[in-house]
């Protein structure tokens, strides 16, 4: 779990050019600068290309925070 | 490199920064990411040339859209510092049918990857047909020096099927090529257009290329028409039908994406379709590499030629030697379209001329190449000295050489020529020269077709120019022709310039403007001669002029002048000529000059003195004055320009 921590926390980073970024499990897209819709889409484009899974449309734009999308990614890395 | 990124993450840059260079010397291209990580890192620690330097090497390292992506997001945060060093600084405008915010930010971190400092303005989500056609819409606001279309198949306004295909197609590029018109009219912008990729969904099948009333072969026909109008009107297209082959059909349209956010190309290809967009936009800035310098053994051909002789050279005859011959092929495919060629080997010079002229496997041949540097000098040596004998810049060449460390050694000491990251495998070689985006031009013209042998032969007199024994030969080889008259109406707008600008090769620097120049020419007192030169190379136009002014029997020379691109051809001593010759016809029987020192025109201070001119004064600020006996000694003589009076037509 903390492993697909830092690999989103390195992906948020580069994404949204903020070397200082922290995210936590409770961190939603709205306490992040600049995530709009278009970052969104690069942001959980590189998360399928970094964990090589694909998102269904439901799950692509619909995560709570980022302990929500943290479960997600583990059952379908796991699976 | 889990050391430096722990250090990165505490936000120790500098520790984290040199693990990083470490990292990047072990390979020839650094990977896109350490290239991204190195580029942040100077970024925090201020050094932001540094950082645009790092982020210029990320176009070639990788087509990721996640280091393209971040990287594109630093970028548009460090121009708002300062401009990334750059060969031309360049704004253009992006009509789009479809999303595209993150097609636009990746533009100019693709542009920097030719050293181009790229603008984008983009315009509003599928608003491409009014923006252009509304003269007052934002999209010409910032006037752009080029307009994208960046369109998807989706905005073709064709049926699924039709049952009149042709009047269709024929609507369609009517109705692109009066965008176009549009964006020259109301922006007096250059024109670069994405076609249209083909889907991949077909319910006609294997029937489909059959039928042309299908979508699919009516935007194959499209494209082809387009391609043509772009020809014929000075547009450029860009070939997204061949890059989504390229990339994949069926990974290029990512339906997800379209239905999630309008992006009608999958967002992992836009990369690739940045480059490409990129190449074009450096070609229409005049930044198309014009020479490729080829390396010899394990290049064109495999083992080495000193050693192994021409029989022990692989080249053709079986797989290995088939590559090189494929390659050779592709090579010449590049001179068709204009690519000068060059050799650059450290070699014997008679062993590399002996399999030109008899391995017959060789396709290319010595005379294709318009420069042949073998020797054993260094590749940068030689490279310079290519540069120089075709007349054309560093940032002109493109080197293919299969040895590693002579990449490195021009990559470091001569960084503006570019560098082929040749693979390991010669079948490769072929993939990767046409891989290469340099080359991409504006319009394959006959001049293009013709450059290869007007270089090879002014590469040839500059080769004689260097064997000074022989050196009137070398001027009667130029076959030069002058036309020499007195000033007109028609030439005065040159002269004028030539008066206002010529700094080196010009004896007084005096800077009469457009009306004291139209006076001297009414003046019954005044000579005046301009000099338009020919030769069998070019026709370089109106280079050098004198002014003179007759009082009693002495002609003073006010003004003598020649372009520096034509010294070193016996130019001055044709233009003395005339005006020695005209002073005598005129009655003088001396001939006097001035020359006034600058910090420039050095070159001419002895000038007088080499057409046996007496000093007759000399000032306190270094000004020299010169007489000629014109009646003991005659006009002063030249035998090699012709003179000829030119057509006027051009």
């Amino acid at each position: 779990m903390t492993e697909i921590h830092d690999r989103l926390q390195e992906i948020a980073r580069d994404v949204f050019d903020d070397d200082e970024l922290v995210l936590t499990d409770l961190t939603t897209a709205a306490d992040v600068e600049g995530w709009d819709s278009l970052a969104h889409v690069a942001f959980m484009y590189s998360v399928e290309e970094e964990f090589g899974v694909h998102f269904s449309d439901a799950e692509f734009g619909g995560f709570t925070d980022i302990g929500d999308l943290k479960r997600t990614l583990e059952e379908k890395v796991s699976a | 490199m889990a050391e430096a990124e722990a250090a990165h993450r505490r936000g120790d840059f500098g520790a984290a920064l040199e693990r990083y260079l470490v990292a990047a010397e072990a390979s020839e291209i650094p990977p896109g990411e350490l290239c991204l990580k190195i580029a942040r890192c100077y970024d925090r620690l201020g050094r932001l040339e540094d950082a645009f330097a790092w982020l210029a090497r990320i176009p070639d390292a990788c087509d990721s859209f996640m280091v393209w992506s971040a990287a594109a997001s630093t970028l548009g945060r460090l121009v708002k510092q300062a401009r990334p060093p750059a060969r031309r600084r360049s704004q253009v405008a992006l009509a789009g049918s479809y999303t595209t915010s993150q097609l636009a930010s990746m533009l100019p971190l693709a542009a920097l990857g030719w050293q181009v400092d790229l603008t984008v303005r983009e315009g509003l989500y599928d608003q491409y047909q009014q923006e252009l056609i509304d003269p007052s819409s934002a999209l010409y606001q910032a006037e752009p020096e080029q307009i994208i279309i960046a369109v998807h198949e989706g905005a073709l306004r064709l049926p699924s099927h039709s049952q009149s295909p042709g009047a269709d197609v024929q609507a369609e590029v009517e109705r692109w090529t009066r965008l176009w018109q549009a964006a020259r009219d109301h922006a007096g912008a250059g024109v670069i257009q994405h076609n249209f990729a083909v889907r991949p969904e077909v319910p006609l099948g294997h029937l489909s290329g059959g039928d042309p009333g299908s979508r699919y072969a009516m935007v194959q026909a499209l494209n082809r028409e387009l391609a043509t109008a772009a020809r014929d009107s000075g547009a450029s297209m860009v070939d997204c039908d061949r890059l989504a082959a390229e990339f994949g059909r069926s990974s290029w349209f990512d339906d997800r994406y379209w239905f999630r956010s309008k992006q009608a190309v999958a967002l992992e290809a836009l990369p690739l379709l940045a480059r490409h967009t990129a190449a074009v936009v450096g070609a229409r800035l005049g930044l198309t590499r014009k020479c490729l310098v080829l390396d010899l053994d394990g290049t064109l051909w495999g083992g080495l030629i000193g050693e192994d002789g021409l029989e022990g050279i692989v080249l053709g005859g079986g797989e290995a030697g088939e590559a090189f011959v494929a390659f050779q092929e592709y090579i010449l495919e590049l001179k068709r379209r204009g690519v000068i060629l060059a050799v650059a080997s450290k070699n014997n010079e008679a062993d590399a001329r002996e399999v030109f002229e008899r391995h017959p496997e060789m396709r290319v041949r010595l005379d294709d190449l318009a420069a042949f540097a073998v020797n054993w000098e260094d590749k940068p040596a030689n490279l310079r000295r290519i540069a120089q004998s075709l007349g054309i810049g560093l940032d002109a060449l493109v080197l293919a050489d299969d040895n590693p460390a002579e990449r490195q050694i021009v990559r470091r000491l001569v960084p503006e020529v570019d560098v082929l990251p040749m693979p390991e495998q010669p079948s490769d070689f072929r993939r990767v020269l046409a891989g290469y985006l340099g080359f991409e031009s504006m319009a394959v013209t006959d001049e293009d077709r013709q450059r290869a042998a007007q270089y090879r032969a002014r590469a040839a007199v500059a080769e004689l120019a260097s064997s000074a024994s022989d050196i009137q030969s070398f001027y009667r080889d130029l076959r030069m022709k002058a036309e020499v008259a007195p000033f007109d109406e028609l030439h005065l707008p040159r002269i004028a310039q030539l008066v206002g600008k010529t700094n080196q090769f010009n004896l007084t620097t005096r800077r009469h403007d457009a009306a004291a120049l139209h006076g001297l020419m009414q003046d019954p007192a005044c000579i005046t001669r301009y000099l338009r030169l020919s030769d069998r190379f070019a026709d370089h136009g109106l280079v050098a002029l004198a002014i003179a002014r007759k009082d009693e029997d002495v002609v003073d020379i006010d003004t003598l002048l020649m372009s520096c691109r034509v010294i070193g051809r016996t130019v001055e001593a044709h233009l003395l000529m005339h005006v020695s010759r005209a002073a005598q016809d005129a009655g003088a029987t001396r001939l006097r000059g001035t020359y006034l020192p600058t910090a420039k025109n050095q070159l001419v201070a002895d000038l007088y003195e080499r057409f046996g001119f007496a000093l007759i004064g000399e000032g306190e600020d270094g000004d020299t004055r010169w007489e000629y006996d014109l009646s003991g000694r005659g006009p002063i003589a030249n035998e090699f320009i012709e003179d000829v009076i030119f057509d006027r037509d051009p």
